[in-house]
């Protein structure tokens, strides 16, 4: 596979990556789905195993990036597999929304998998490591759209994690945005005094 | 807490784009560890299982 491809695979898993995150966006502030904190680690699941290809598209595919998006895939498949778990008995509930029958984080777990896959297709091919020499120097648009967006979508879920669940753990059925209550509790508070 | 990986992955993000590979890699390794303490925590959650 000639390093050019690599690359271009590479872009358009970040940009899959990208489009999983800000749907989950979508879901969150459209839908009102507020995340459970399983559901947070699953988004930085996505974001550990996104770094990888990441890395490959600013310093040039090395086998270690496919490491990074292996293990980060990994922790985000044991995440949802414990998701699943959790509603697998029947009459067990489910949280959130599903899209054509399968819940968000069932559709997680089969995308961990489908990029743990696809990392060891990658690794396959050995002419894509022949390239030494950084890429960021010529990123063109597409991985540095990939990228930028990534970034972007990562600080997002910083500010969205701190205004859903605070600066401690998340409650386990989140009802609302607990920074934006406390300060209106607060408020409300001090305009009873 | 919760939004501690994300931190330290944007924070790798950032060290990458300034062509520190091994910062980024330090940062990586830093998120994917508070992740899964932040999981082993959260793992701990009763199940809703009637038995």
């Amino acid at each position: 596979m000639p390093g050019d491809l690599s690359r271009l695979l590479n872009a358009l898993g970040l940009i899959v990556i990208d489009t999983v995150l800000a749907l989950a966006f979508v879901d969150q502030l459209w839908f009102r789905d507020l995340p459970c904190p399983l559901c947070i680690l699953q988004r930085a699941g996505f974001t550990a195993a996104g770094f990888g290809l990441a890395l490959n598209l600013v310093f040039g595919p090395r086998s270690s990036h496919y490491g990074v998006i292996v293990l980060g895939a990994a922790a985000g498949a044991a995440v949802a597999a414990r998701q699943i778990l959790d509603h697998i008995v029947p009459g067990s509930g489910s949280y959130g929304n599903d899209i054509f029958g399968l819940h968000l984080y069932t559709l997680a777990f089969i995308a961990f998998s489908l990029m743990i896959v696809g990392s060891g297709l990658m690794l396959l091919d050995d002419r894509q490591f022949a390239r030494t020499e950084p890429w960021s120097s010529r990123m063109n648009v597409l991985p540095l759209s990939a990228f930028v967006m990534f970034f972007v979508l990562a600080v997002g879920n910083v500010i969205s994690t701190v205004l859903i669940c605070g600066g401690g753990f998340c409650p386990e059925t989140p009802a609302g945005y607990l920074i934006l209550n406390d300060n209106l509790s607060l408020t409300m508070l001090s305009e009873a005094f | 807490m919760m939004s501690l990986p994300f931190l330290l992955f944007a924070c790798g993000l950032g060290a990458a784009w300034l062509r520190q590979r091994g910062a980024a890699m330090g940062f990586w390794v830093a998120g994917l560890v508070v992740l899964l303490v932040l999981f082993r925590i959260h793992m701990g959650d009763v199940l809703n299982i009637a038995l």
